[in-house]
């Protein structure tokens, strides 16, 4: 006789499933959170995983970066310039690039390069059916090589050579023949830039400068931690989610006890069971993860324009605007998904392979085992936000670089922690108002003695809630201080009304033009440039310089951090001699006011001591600022930019607008033109800086927005679970005359209260999560630190949201306790 | 069939340990009927727990078809069970996610013996042809009761185990239902051991024990 | 603007790496470097065209390929041996027809593509380099009149007036002053004339297959050199002798021959002899037994050619060595019967191997036998493993 059949499983199989038959709603609710757990985490993965796609093929392109060479009077580079380098023998190679635009308004990178110069190995090194190659390259109708998930774009595009796809370049570019870019792109003898392979230690001429590509910011690492920043969103809807599974499966295990007790009776062996259940995971897990995934690839292909839009913003990392999911995307998913059911279902399989056969019947003992169970749960809660204050004490206390990783261990700490704690916490607020609560007011005892009992089933859904609420709350409040501050901060640093960058051979005449206009009030010239930072002897990386005027106007608006002997002494050092550094350089080298540092510039080493560190939101680069006088003789910066303020006028725009035409017609400037001077209006400007900071916090609020929908939906689905349960507890009331209508209100109101303690307690915990936020993981993944803002208002939103969700939760369940007919509840009550 | 020989159980209480059973033995032989009675708490319940395997004695030994039950493991006790045993419990136990055809023929299923013939002679006896496609919340309690005697013997058991098969039903109702298991358990040759507290409803039975404080008396009527 | 910086930056180092990854859409030419290729469209070298100077000295675009080639033997004052080698390769990517630039091409479009090799060879070792560049924008070029032949810093150009023996023709092409240089090497010698160019072939015209094709073949032989050779940082002082090769063709090899061997020796009587052999080619006419096809010249002293005919002249291998994965003839006995030449012609070392994008063996041999003397020895074509 053999033990466990596989009749045995299948029917016990059958007999288990048959339950959600009976229970659609069950099954329901499991599939749905199933789904919005692993729909936004997996949205998130794939949009993570495009863009690491797109950024493979970029960096594999920056794993043979190239030195580039410039002219340095900031003149546009010639071909001849290109040939009498090359005839003088050093390997350079030419790169013509600019954008093509398409009929949408967005543009395409074109990069015209010359083959057979380009370093990095002989172009002709393969022999046959690439010589050919190369000669269709070299000759018309030339060739233009393009990612396929460009091509489309591509295509709009007229006389264009023919196409090859090239899947490792990067999205949005094309590149072809120097030829071709140069008949494109009108350059004539002009060319971008030129090259050299980083190796080549040659001797340039004094009139061209060299840059190595490592003097650019890195971007990988950047775009790194708003991954990690999307990344921990994903995680807080999946565990959301995985809440949602939770409660579900735990309902649905205590609606069959009995069940599996029958069974076990019948003689299905205790084995068999566990694996009959964990086949029922596994189903649920497969449907749930599979439409999951699904739409989570929906919301990334809605979400993935903004996030490349801000990622291309912020870090000039180009990430294509179509999904490119390799195949370990959907392996993973899978095995998140699966993986947080069965985390979700571990405990249910646990209980189910405990069972009494003998508790048959038997009542449960609840009250006991959840005093014991909350007991646990502080304790563990409590150690949880412990360690969280250790480590926020640990990283307060570590000056310099921080760990983006350790203040997101901070963050889940403090979320966990908060989140165990919370069952306890509101039990103890349920046994205090009970306690104090007027004896008269019998109903309302039984509706605080009644949510006491509910408490466990109910626990799950609230810490969602809580999470959801404070993770609403605390990256709220983020987002509105970076914004008030930023916005402030842009206002202080784009003091003048209009901003021209002359051609270089115009600079000094356009600057003496400007002198004489009577419209205007001062000029503010301002020059980049980079150079070596030395640090204790080494080489630190190459840091940006900013030379800009400290004309009073200017002194009286510039935002400073810190100083050393205040503002004004600041201001009167940096003319003698000091220099000032952005926050982002004062935290990653350790620097503040009072210390010195080195620069390696092209006439020696130059030692400046700090005299202030200013705020310079936005920008991944150490900076360091200092008289453009001195950026001009010391450190030979190109000409650069005049900010003009315009003297105080009755019409602004008018005048400005007369201003502009008169110096374009005088010079010839334009919004962007071939010989490089340009003109920008400072209103246009403060708008790009503003579109660039809302895009970058759209996808945040948008995933927020969401887990704060399951948070609800996880509210909703339980009560719905619970609702038949919750009448058969109800009907006695209804028995002992309490109306329907007064039933239904003491339920509304029991949620109201069990969600209003929960949002009282994610107000603590937002703020704290908006400190964790702008102290830890702001200064990690961007290098500076936001000033800690409170909105009232916006706390006020939060509490509303959460009685809002409690009542929307509570309606449907009580609308169908309002609907059902007396009979049923007199049966519902003879069965209790 | 049956052979209990020597059994002893203890249960701790938060008033120390407490006998149930106290050295008891107890023999039944294939196509036999016996009657347990005994008042609430005297162990009657869990003696017949220890004739299913449901559940080990601390002492004696209890043998089902042959095999010693303490010598099987949890497994094969279960395949024992639904191979040789039917039981019938006093709040039926039939699962109500499953219609009442299903019901009948669980354990049937289980034990790899379903038989359609059967199955519709068991409906017909049951009165329950009528309702095979309901749920089991749709039957009167002596329906439900029916079918759970049904259901235990759809495999065709070779000893079913009753524990008061007739305390949730209405006089009328235990009856016609006694008077149903009676006759099937004639019908199919299978031993019966029932507990109950009921004279009446032991009276049918071949032989009748009484469980008093964990020990057995005989008792005749 | 900072996007623009990094993007580019991104894209140039993607095509570096790129070539490897270019798609293969053409078909592989058959013979080597696809020098067996023809296009009727392309002018075809033909017998009965006579040679101007200095016009010939400068480049003949219609045609397909086109090269300035020069080897010389060098000893420095220790004894030591060098050889050095400097050629520009010219390549019609289109022909002629298709070379009209059309009104918007910018400067950089061209249908010229050049390259160069440069190598020294020391007592034990081969030092080579190589560059490229497209024609029309000065990086490189060949100008007549004064003669200039250049890539990059590479050049080799008139010095100034014709005053050696060889043609006045205004080109300066009799003094000339070579210089290249790579990875631990370079070089920076004067070319003289002794002696007049030497037109090979019939007046100019070389046959180079059994079925008619050829090239325009022409060279100075006579050039001696003195100057400097840098090995690792080293300057050296040589002297020795060197050999110019001009040579322009539509088609050098037939379609089915699959590279050559190719000899210019300096002997010790004054004489040179040049002769080479394509191997493969179909079996008829009158070939060797094997399909190759042989030809030369016989220079005297003077300067007076005779041009050998395939059966006046016998190439042989007579050892092989493996030299980059390949089997090499690194000794041969080459017999002209009519001038009681006799002789073995050997590397000085198997390792003059010019590992460039199209890969051959070009070095210093010695010659022995009947006559003594020196050379240079170019084979193409030999399939690696």
């Amino acid at each position: 006789m053999s033990t466990a059949t596989p009749s045995v499983l299948r029917t016990t199989l059958a007999t288990l499933l048959s339950h959600y038959r009976r229970h659609p709603g069950q099954l329901a609710m499991l599939l749905l959170g199933l789904w919005v757990a692993s729909a936004l985490w997996s949205g998130v993965q794939a949009i993570n995983a495009s863009a690491r796609e797109s950024y493979d093929r970029a960096e594999s392109l920056f794993s043979a970066d190239l030195d580039r060479i410039t002219r340095r009077d900031g003149a546009t580079l010639t071909l001849d310039d290109y040939r009498d380098l090359r005839r003088a023998g050093l390997p350079v190679s030419p790169i013509i690039e600019g954008e093509l635009s398409l009929s949408d308004g967005e543009s395409l990178m074109l990069i015209g390069i010359e083959p057979l110069s380009l370093p990095g190995g002989a172009p002709l090194a393969q022999q046959n059916g690439d010589a050919d190659a190369l000669g269709n390259w070299l000759i018309p109708p030339y060739r233009v090589r393009v990612a396929p998930d460009t091509l489309e774009k591509a295509r709009a595009l007229e006389n264009l050579p023919p196409f090859e796809i090239a899947p490792d370049l990067p999205p949005a570019t094309l590149v072809t023949d120097i030829a071709v870019a140069a008949r494109l792109l009108d350059m004539d003898r002009r060319i971008t830039r030129l090259v050299i392979a980083p190796e080549r230690d040659v001797e340039l001429p004094a009139a061209f400068v060299r840059t190595s590509p490592d003097t650019l910011a890195s971007p990988g690492q950047l775009a790194d931690s708003f991954h990690l920043n999307l990344t921990a969103m994903g995680l807080l809807a999946l565990v959301v989610g995985l809440f949602i599974v939770h409660a579900a499966l735990g309902l649905a295990l205590e609606q069959r006890l009995g069940l599996l007790r029958t069974l076990r009776a019948l003689g299905v062996p205790g084995r068999t069971l566990i694996l009959a259940l964990g086949l029922e995971l596994l189903l649920m897990g497969l449907l749930g993860a599979l439409l999951g995934i699904v739409s989570g690839v929906i919301l990334a292909q809605l979400l993935l324009p903004d996030v490349a839009a801000t990622l291309d913003s912020l870090y000039d990392t180009t990430v294509s605007n179509t999904l490119n999911l390799p195949w370990y995307y959907w392996l993973g998913g899978l095995a998140i998904t699966l993986g947080g059911l069965f985390s979700a279902g571990a405990s249910m399989l646990w209980r189910a392979s405990r069972i009494n056969v003998l508790g048959l019947g038997q009542a449960q003992a609840w009250r006991g085992r959840l005093r014991g169970q909350l007991r646990v749960q502080l304790l563990f809660g409590g150690a949880l936000l412990a360690g969280a204050g250790f480590l926020w004490w640990y990283l307060a206390s570590t000056a310099g670089r921080q760990d983006l990783a350790l203040g997101f261990t901070l963050v889940a700490l403090l979320l966990l922690g908060a989140a165990l704690c919370l069952p306890p916490l509101l039990a103890g607020l349920l046994g205090l108002l009970a306690r104090y609560l007027p004896r008269r007011a019998a109903l309302l005892q039984w509706g605080v003695a009644d949510l006491q009992l509910q408490l466990p089933q109910l626990s799950l859904a609230m810490m969602a809630l809580l999470l959801a609420l404070s993770a609403n709350l605390g990256v709220g409040s983020m987002v509105g201080g970076f914004r008030l501050t930023f916005l402030d901060w842009l206002d202080q640093r784009l003091l003048a009304d209009l901003y021209v960058r002359p051609a270089a051979e115009q600079f000094e005449d356009l600057e003496s033009w400007l002198n004489e206009r009577s419209e205007v009030a001062t000029l503010l010239p301002a020059r980049n440039t980079e150079a070596e930072l030395i640090m204790d002897d080494k080489n630190a990386g190459a840091v940006a310089l900013f030379g800009i005027a400290p004309k009073p106007i200017l002194q009286e608006t510039w935002p400073l951090l810190e100083t050393r002997n205040g503002h004004e002494a600041a201001w009167q050092a940096l003319t003698s001699g000091a220099a000032f550094i952005n926050e982002q350089l004062a935290r990653r080298q350790g620097l503040g006011p009072g210390d010195s540092l080195q620069l390696q510039g092209p006439s020696g080493l130059v030692t400046l001591s700090v005299a202030a560190v200013y705020p310079d939101y936005g920008n991944p680069r150490g900076e360091i600022t200092l008289p453009v006088s001195r950026l001009a003789t010391e450190f030979k910066a190109p000409s650069g930019t005049l900010g003009v303020v315009l003297a105080p006028t009755g019409d602004r725009v008018q005048t400005l607008s007369r201003l502009q035409e008169a110096m374009s017609e005088r010079f010839n400037l334009a919004e962007e033109n071939p010989s490089g001077g340009s003109l920008i209006d400072q209103q246009a400007l403060k708008q790009v800086a503003t579109e660039v900071f809302e895009r970058t916090f759209a996808i945040t609020r948008a995933l927020n927005a969401l887990t704060l929908g399951v948070a609800g939906l996880a509210l909703l689905t339980t009560l719905l679970a619970q609702a038949e349960a919750r009448r058969a507890q109800l009907a006695p009331l209804w028995a002992l005359g309490v109306s329907r209508g007064r039933l239904v209100k003491l339920q509304i109101g029991q949620l109201v209260m069990a969600c209003l303690g929960t949002a009282l307690l994610a107000i603590p915990l937002g703020l704290l999560l908006t400190g964790a936020l702008v102290a830890v993981i702001n200064v990690a993944a961007f290098g500076w630190r936001l000033p800690l803002h409170i909105f009232p208002g916006q706390i006020a939103m939060t509490v509303t949201l959460a009685v809002v969700v409690a009542i929307l939760a509570a309606l449907i369940p009580a609308w169908r306790l309002r609907r059902v007919p007396p009979r049923q509840l007199l049966q519902e009550f003879a069965a209790a | 069939m049956l052979q209990m020989t020597g059994i002893t159980k203890t249960y701790p209480t938060p008033q120390g340990p407490l006998k149930v059973l106290d050295d008891v033995d107890l023999q039944l032989a294939a196509g036999e009927s016996l009657a347990l009675m005994g008042e609430s708490g005297s162990g009657k319940s869990t003696l017949l727990h220890l004739a299913a395997g449901l559940d080990l004695p601390d002492e004696g030994s209890v043998h089902l078809g042959g095999q010693r039950l303490s010598a099987l493991n949890e497994t094969k006790r279960a395949a024992l069970r639904r191979d040789q045993l039917g039981l019938v419990f006093q709040q039926f136990h039939l699962v109500p996610s499953l219609s009442v055809r299903d019901n009948l023929t669980l354990q049937a299923r289980f034990a790899g013996r379903e038989d359609d013939d059967w199955t519709r002679h068991l409906l017909t006896r049951l009165g329950l042809d009528d309702f095979a496609a309901r749920y089991p919340e749709q039957l009167s309690g002596g329906q439900q009761q029916r079918l759970a005697i049904g259901r235990a013997l759809a495999p065709k058991p070779r000893l079913l185990l009753a524990d008061e098969p007739t305390g949730n039903l209405d006089e009328a109702a235990a009856a016609q239902v006694l008077d149903l298991l009676q006759a099937l358990i004639d019908e199919s040759g299978c031993a019966l051991l029932m507990v109950t507290h009921s004279a009446q409803v032991a009276a049918p039975m071949q032989r009748h024990l009484v469980l008093k404080r964990g020990k057995l008396m005989d008792r005749s009527l | 603007m900072k996007r623009l910086l990094s993007i580019s930056l991104l894209i140039v180092a993607l095509v570096v790496m790129g070539w490897q990854l270019w798609p293969k859409e053409s078909t592989a030419p058959t013979s080597y470097a696809g020098l067996g290729e023809g296009d009727d469209n392309f002018p075809q070298a033909k017998p009965g065209t006579m040679l101007n100077f200095p016009e010939d000295h400068g480049p003949h675009p219609d045609f397909r390929i086109e090269w300035w080639y020069l080897t010389g033997n060098l000893v420095a004052e220790d004894g030591r041996r060098f050889g050095v080698q400097w050629t520009l390769f010219r390549q019609a990517m289109a022909p002629p027809d298709l070379q009209q630039k059309t009104s918007d091409e910018t400067p950089w479009a061209s249908r010229q593509l050049w390259m160069a090799h440069a190598a020294l060879s020391t007592p034990e070792d081969h030092l080579f380099s190589e560059r490229f560049a497209r024609g029309g924008v000065g990086q490189a070029g060949v100008k007549t009149t004064p003669f200039e032949a250049w890539i990059d810093n590479w050049s080799l150009r008139a010095l100034g007036k014709d005053d050696s023996a060889g043609e006045n023709d205004g080109s300066g092409f009799d003094h000339l002053l070579v210089t290249a240089s790579g990875k631990e090497f370079g070089y920076r010698l004067t070319l003289d004339a002794e002696g007049p160019l030497v037109r090979h072939g019939t007046q100019g015209f070389s046959q180079k297959s059994a079925d008619g094709q050829g090239s325009m073949y022409y060279s100075q032989p006579f050039f001696r050199v003195e100057g400097e050779v840098r090995v690792a940082g080293e300057p050296i002082a040589v002297t020795g002798r060197a050999w110019l090769d001009r040579e322009w063709s539509s088609q050098l090899l037939g379609p089915t021959q699959s590279g050559w061997d190719w000899f210019s020796l300096h002997l010790d009587s004054g004489a040179k002899l040049m002769a080479f052999r394509l191997r493969g080619g179909d079996e008829s006419g009158n070939e060797n037994e094997d399909g190759s096809y042989l030809s030369g010249s016989w220079i005297t002293p003077q300067g007076n050619i005779t041009p050998l005919k395939p059966e006046d002249l016998n190439l042989m291998p007579l050892e092989y060595q493996t030299v980059a994965g390949r089997e090499i003839p690194t000794r041969w006995r080459v017999q002209v019967p009519a001038h009681d030449l006799d002789v073995e012609v050997r590397a000085r070392h198997p390792n003059q191997w010019m590992g460039t994008s199209f890969p051959y063996w070009e070095g210093m041999v010695t010659v022995s036998g009947s006559n003594e003397g020196e050379g240079y020895l170019e084979m193409t074509g030999y399939a690696g493993e």
